[in-house]
């Protein structure tokens, strides 16, 4: 059957003085009947009106309630209505329609208008809340930490390897690309100006400085919160939907334990590590750079990093690492957790957790500068 | 009125190094309520998704409302998605929409009817299917499974599709709303003239509506008969489903 698409009407003959129906009354193709539903002249009071449905060539629930709607008007003056001519099945639907009448008429309340300060109020008690869920779960995972200090299997090994695998291995690439890009940058800038000086020779001490220091742990932090932190929260947030964190509850099984204790130690981890991985290749960038430019041989700009800038310098950049790996793990969890149960809200506590982990981030590193400058270092 | 909505031949479907259809052929007349039965990884759910496009079969014609599928141009096969309506096994509601905004998503996007009329018609949608009015504006998450079903089936039926495939509808469902739902699905099919295929492992609801059930094992469609009929029916496979009842 290929369905005619004719549209509907609804036409007052006047020889027969009967509304006829036309056409196909179904979802597709009320548009014009509807603009005539609103034309029906008035009638004189209390006739009789006929209504012939001779003409139908489809007649669907949406043609039905359009049907019911034109009764309806025609009632208005206290008219009575007849049908007549319709089949069995669309009488059916009419009268099923018309005993469901009274209940379609329903409007959703329309969306409440709040002063600002109303907002105001409302997203300091919610920020107030975060910040009171983020401790419980400190405290919870101190707890878990705690406790599987006397109970090794509690730490789930496995766990930490693959978490170590996705958040520190598969980042390895991009880690020395961006690292590498961002010691030529720096070198170039610097060299630039040390060169109309003359002291060319200090490019191995500042590039040093600046990359061990600050460069290498805050682009290493800035990759892993945009990976990392949102990969916790799209998975601990859709397991959240799934009910998977219910079950384990249910089991008596700690989601802290199983979820969040495993990414926060393969985190702590591998964090010193891709902090050193990606001091390597600012500096090859830095080295290879004053090589083409300065002209400075590598073995030089080596020995001159030894002597000026030392371990020392890239020990305070690593000390950076653990702080920045607990602030990652942590809030990519902790926003995970507040997934609510539909899909846009993975997708806005993603975009939290990245945004937050930065800021925190960012934070955290200026703390560090102001206690480093405390204690002279 | 013999004419047939759903004609599948030969229909062979590789999954994960193992044949599911090995060679099946299932017809469903216009006008009737079939039910697809079989145990468990038989393959009702694969078919379902073949038949709704979501599935590219290895082998094998399906043809809809006398139309091959696998030859359908975008605008051919956008055409045949709207004269038929899906209940999901897992509801499918979109979560971040209100339940009458649900309803009325495939009516905002295939017409063009005025905002009132269209509410009418989804409310209208949503006592056929026996909710409440109030959960009208209630978000998925907050109905219980049993009124996500109905939900998911007024929106199934938002745009009057010829042909309704319904995934498992009484799962879940307490017995006196799985047999209001079974006298629904009978009530829609009389007044709406409706085709439906349901995927059903409830042997009661198979008894109240269908017309004929199709029973899938070994890769094929064994026997296609009414219920009562098919129970007869010597096949080790079928006698082994019907066992405890």
């Amino acid at each position: 059957m290929t369905p005619h698409l004719e549209h509907a009407e609804f036409i007052f003959n006047t020889e027969t003085s009967q509304y006829h129906c036309k056409g196909s009354w179904s979802i597709l193709c009320l548009e014009t009947l509807l603009g005539q539903l609103a034309q029906i002249p008035s009638t004189p009071l209390a006739s009789t009106i006929v209504i012939n449905g001779e003409g139908i060539l489809q007649f669907d629930s949406a043609g039905a309630l359009a049907l019911l709607q034109c009764k309806n008007k025609l009632k208005q003056d206290k008219n009575n209505i007849e049908l007549i001519n319709f089949n069995a099945k669309h009488l059916q639907l009419i009268t099923l329609l018309e005993a469901k009448q009274d209940t379609l008429d329903f409007t959703p309340e329309p969306p409440i208008k709040r002063s600002a300060f109303y907002e105001l109020g409302k997203e300091t008690v919610n920020k107030l809340s975060q910040v009171d869920g983020l401790i419980i779960l400190i405290g919870n995972l101190t707890d878990k930490i705690y406790g599987a200090a006397s109970n090794w299997r509690q730490f789930h090994a496995p766990s930490i390897v693959s978490n170590v695998y996705t958040a520190g291995i598969q980042a390895l690439p991009i880690i020395a690309l961006l690292s590498f890009l961002i010691g030529v940058v720096l070198a170039y800038q610097m060299g630039l100006q040390l060169e109309s000086y003359g002291a060319n020779s200090f490019i191995a001490y500042l590039s040093g400085m600046a990359c061990f220091r600050e460069f290498a742990p805050l682009i290493t932090a800035i990759i892993v919160a945009g990976r990392t932190s949102s990969s916790f929260t799209a998975q601990i947030g859709s397991m959240k939907i799934n009910e998977e964190v219910d079950a384990l509850e249910t089991m008596g099984l700690s989601p802290i334990e199983f979820l969040v204790l495993p990414k926060l130690l393969g985190l702590l981890i591998i964090f010193p590590l891709l902090i050193f991985w990606s001091d390597i290749f600012s500096i090859t960038g830095a080295m290879m750079l004053s090589k083409f430019k300065l002209d400075i041989g590598y073995l030089d700009f080596l020995t001159r990093l030894r002597n000026s800038v030392g371990a020392k310098q890239m020990l305070l950049g690593l000390y950076k690492a653990p702080v920045f790996a607990i602030l990652i793990a942590l809030v990519g969890c902790f926003q995970g957790f507040n997934v609510k149960l539909n899909a846009s809200s993975i997708g806005s506590q993603t975009t939290k957790s990245v945004v937050q982990a930065l800021f925190l981030i960012i934070i955290a590193d200026a703390a560090f500068s102001i206690v480093y400058s405390w204690l002279h270092l | 009125m013999n004419e047939n909505v759903i004609e599948i031949e030969g229909l062979k479907n590789r999954l994960g190094g193992l044949w599911v259809h090995n060679g099946l052929d299932l017809t469903v007349r216009k006008g009737e309520i079939l039910a697809i039965i079989g145990g468990s990884g038989s393959g009702k759910t694969t078919l379902l998704r073949c038949i709704l496009m979501l599935l590219k079969p290895t082998a094998g014609t399906i043809r809809l409302f006398g139309k091959d599928i696998s030859h359908l141009g975008d605008e051919e096969a956008q055409s045949l998605r709207r004269r038929w309506g899906t209940l999901f096994q897992h509801s499918a509601l979109f979560s971040s929409m209100t339940t009458l905004e649900n309803i009325m998503f495939p009516m905002q996007e295939f017409t063009v009817l005025n905002q009132k009329f269209m509410q009418e018609l989804a409310m209208l949608k949503l006592n056929l299917t026996g909710l409440p009015c109030e959960a009208a504006n209630k978000f998925p998450s907050e109905l219980s499974g049993g009124m996500q079903r109905r939900a998911a089936t007024a929106r199934a039926i938002a745009m009057d599709p010829e042909l309704l495939f319904l995934d498992e509808p009484t799962t879940g469902l307490d017995p006196v709303g799985a047999r209001k739902f079974d006298e629904l699905v009978v009530f829609l099919r009389d007044t709406l003239s409706l085709t439906i295929v349901m995927i059903s492992h409830d042997i009661d609801s198979l008894k109240k509506c269908t017309d004929r059930v199709a029973f899938i094992g070994d890769g094929k469609v064994l026997c296609v008969a009414p219920l009562e009929e098919l129970r007869k029916n010597p096949h080790p496979l079928i006698v082994e489903y019907f066992k405890n009842y």
